[in-house]
């Protein structure tokens, strides 16, 4: 985010958004039970839904993409990513009850700072009241964050809480073949396991890389074959 | 929603802003469409400078190609009383958003499903429950103030919210005003910034009933605490009831002046404690109830032996047991219910065995483990050994014969009688209380 104004960004002809984080294009894994949640949440069965795990296991994902679903469907949301603290104020979570749904990514970037946290507390206290979804996630249990208000900590615990478990080989393969498809491109099956031999295997890298991939193979008109890939490889 | 011209903007900054932008600075926009302009609602003033910073010119310019010119203003707040839009699967909604909800001063607020029905009594808030009833049925007259103080998630908002419902009951136009503090604070400031004290004075001196949650959150804000002073004093004064709560005994929370914390022990002052087992089995049995959700009594007291510390953890883990089992389609066991707590479980699970109790009991009383185990029947060894048994039944799922057994194979007689014995004195020494409330500390984090 950074306060650098966003330059509108010139996208190569064809560049498709379908790919970018929305529920349909989160490959659940096994982690189809915090997928359920965050519909639980959007369909007004839950109020509060907490998500924790390591890095890379799709809690971003997840929140973007709920906010994308409220979004779409005219209801104001938002999203904010907690690690951009230091471009951030705790007034920000201000009058954050007027929208229907507010995602907090990576709560534990605010734990211990007693201004972020009394903040999020009384924020909490406002939304319940006036109803607003709230979708959370972290590294870790409520308990487990390093929180030290604890009257801000019982109430974390009162909402739905799912862990999300870091994806396997298999897993990443299938994601990365379900996201390719998405923007419109056959990732074979061989090919997706050369890239998952070779690479940073964090779900991020691998996403980025697709981007990288589509745009070469957009430029030079070529499918996704491994001489192909090595090649781009190469010369990235 | 007829934001036509909106959505054609939203549509094409898709196009040009990244993802994570849009979701945080566009997104909580709210548009209202009028003839010659666009009002554009943020939800604070961070999000709206922001917005007119790095975004409006370009909003700006896709609006003229859309619209000619046409212009756009940007506010913080939200839409007033909106219709409910239609939508598939409608939400349930707490109170309609309003744009005045954030500006008013606080009114009633009082949660209709909050009320002494609804509220699972037991050993550990009969008494905060009686006074709460007594001041309901006789506001301003029985105690004025009523504190109610104890850790968080034990119901104090619930008991708040029940006084204010039994006064309505009884008299439907009372004027009774249910708040945060942190409310409070900021209607004083904003009063403050508007010009506007005498209002906001009025205001809260003329309710019938004043509520006030969390009062720990008024340190060290002198000027807030000085306002309330008058105004809880002119409340006394008239006989109005005020009833606060807190997260501990008055005397303890720093940055709170002496005249409040010595006006506060005017009334009556009462805590509510952590419910014990029976209570919390009560607690998942009413709350099931409530979401219409079939819970067997062997899975209330699984789930109630682990979570012990506060009701919102517990209705936290419940709320998990009845997601998984719509997701999965599967009836709720306890098999079930183990499998879908693992996570939640796990440490808990790991740490307390009857022999980690026995251990940390010996440490804390300064004695040792064969002690405990032993035929000794001297008080000093028999408090502790109690204690241990108690702590035994409470945290971990044994029956009484296995515990029995484990201290050196006594009868399960004996287990049940160290437990009450332990209740007993619970309730009457505050510092076998003290040291059982260290010990579950200690056990269970």
């Amino acid at each position: 985010m950074g306060p650098s104004s966003p330059e509108p960004v010139q996208l190569p002809l064809g560049i498709r958004w379908e790919d970018a984080a929305s529920l349909a294009s989160f490959h659940p894994a096994g982690n189809a039970r915090a997928l359920a949640a965050v519909e639980r949440l959007l369909a007004g069965e839950e109020t509060c839904v907490y998500l924790h795990g390591p890095g890379g296991t799709g809690k971003s994902h997840l929140l973007q993409a709920a906010a994308r679903a409220g979004s779409e469907r005219g209801d104001p949301v938002a999203y904010l990513p907690l690690s951009e603290r230091a471009s951030l104020r705790p007034e920000i979570l201000e009058g954050m009850e007027r929208l229907d749904l507010l995602a907090l990514d990576d709560l534990h970037c605010i734990a211990a700072d007693a201004a972020w946290e009394e903040a999020l507390f009384h924020a909490f206290n406002r939304m319940r009241d006036a109803g607003t979804a709230l979708l959370l996630s972290a590294a870790d249990r409520p308990d487990a964050v390093g929180l030290v208000l604890p009257d801000l900590v019982s109430r974390l615990q009162w909402g739905l809480r799912e862990r999300l478990r870091p994806m396997d080989d298999d897993d990443k393969l299938a994601a990365l073949r379900h996201r390719a498809r998405l923007r419109g491109l056959e990732l074979p099956a061989e090919a997706g396991a050369y890239l998952l031999r070779r690479q940073p295997r964090d779900m991020d890298s691998l996403f980025r890389l697709l981007d990288v991939l589509d745009r070469a193979a957009l430029a030079e008109q070529r499918r996704l074959t491994i001489p192909f890939l090595r090649r781009v490889l190469a010369a990235d | 929603m007829g934001n036509s011209v909106w959505n054609h903007c939203l549509s094409r900054l898709e196009g040009e802003i990244p993802e994570q932008q849009l979701n945080t600075w566009i997104r909580p926009l709210q548009a209202v469409e009028e003839d010659e302009r666009l009002r554009l609602l943020a939800p604070n003033r961070f999000v709206m400078d922001w917005v007119r910073d790095h975004f409006l010119e370009r909003i700006q310019s896709l609006l003229e190609d859309a619209q000619g010119h046409r212009e756009v203003v940007l506010e913080i707040g939200s839409q007033a009383s909106a219709p409910p839009p239609a939508r598939g699967g409608s939400r349930t909604r707490g109170p309609a958003k309003s744009n005045g909800a954030a500006h008013a001063p606080a009114t009633s607020n009082i949660n209709p499903k909050f009320t002494f029905d609804t509220f699972v009594e037991g050993k550990s808030n009969q008494l905060a429950r009686a006074a709460c009833s007594q001041v309901g049925e006789n506001p301003g007259a029985a105690y004025n103030p009523l504190f109610l103080y104890g850790g968080v998630g034990l119901g104090k908002t619930h008991l708040i919210h029940a006084v204010g419902n039994l006064i309505l009951r009884n008299r439907p136009g009372a004027r009774v005003l249910y708040l945060h503090s942190e409310r409070f604070v900021g209607d004083m400031v904003r009063a403050l910034q508007h010009n506007a004290i005498n209002e906001f004075k009025r205001h809260y001196r003329g309710a019938d009933a004043l509520l006030i949650d969390d009062i720990q959150f008024f340190a060290r804000k002198e000027r807030s605490q000085e306002e309330f002073f008058h105004t809880f004093n002119a409340l006394l004064e008239g006989q109005q009831q005020v009833v606060l709560t807190c997260d501990r005994y008055p005397k303890e929370v720093e940055g709170l002046e002496e005249r409040l914390k010595s006006r506060f022990g005017w009334g009556l002052t009462v805590a509510i404690e952590p419910p014990e087992l029976e209570t919390r089995v009560a607690i998942l049995m009413s709350k099931a109830s409530q979401d219409g959700v079939e819970l067997p009594n062997e899975v209330a007291f699984f789930i109630a032996k682990r979570i012990w510390s506060n009701i919102r953890e517990l209705e936290g883990a419940l709320r998990r047991v009845v997601a998984n089992a719509q997701f999965t389609g599967q009836p709720i066991t306890l098999d079930f219910t183990k499998e879908a707590l693992k996570d939640l479980l796990a440490l808990q699970d790991k740490l307390v065995t009857v022999e980690n109790i026995q251990k940390t009991v010996s440490e804390y009383y300064k004695i040792r483990v064969t002690d405990l185990l032993s035929k000794r029947r001297s008080r000093s060894i028999t408090r502790p050994r109690q204690v241990a048994m108690s702590l035994a039944k409470e945290l971990t799922s044994h029956s009484l014969p296995e515990i029995g057994d484990s201290f050196g194979g006594r009868d399960h007689t004996t287990v049940l009688h160290a437990c009450r014995k332990v209740q007993e004195l619970r309730d009457t020494d505050s510092r076998v209380n003290e040291d059982y409330a260290n010990l579950l500390r200690t056990l269970t984090t």
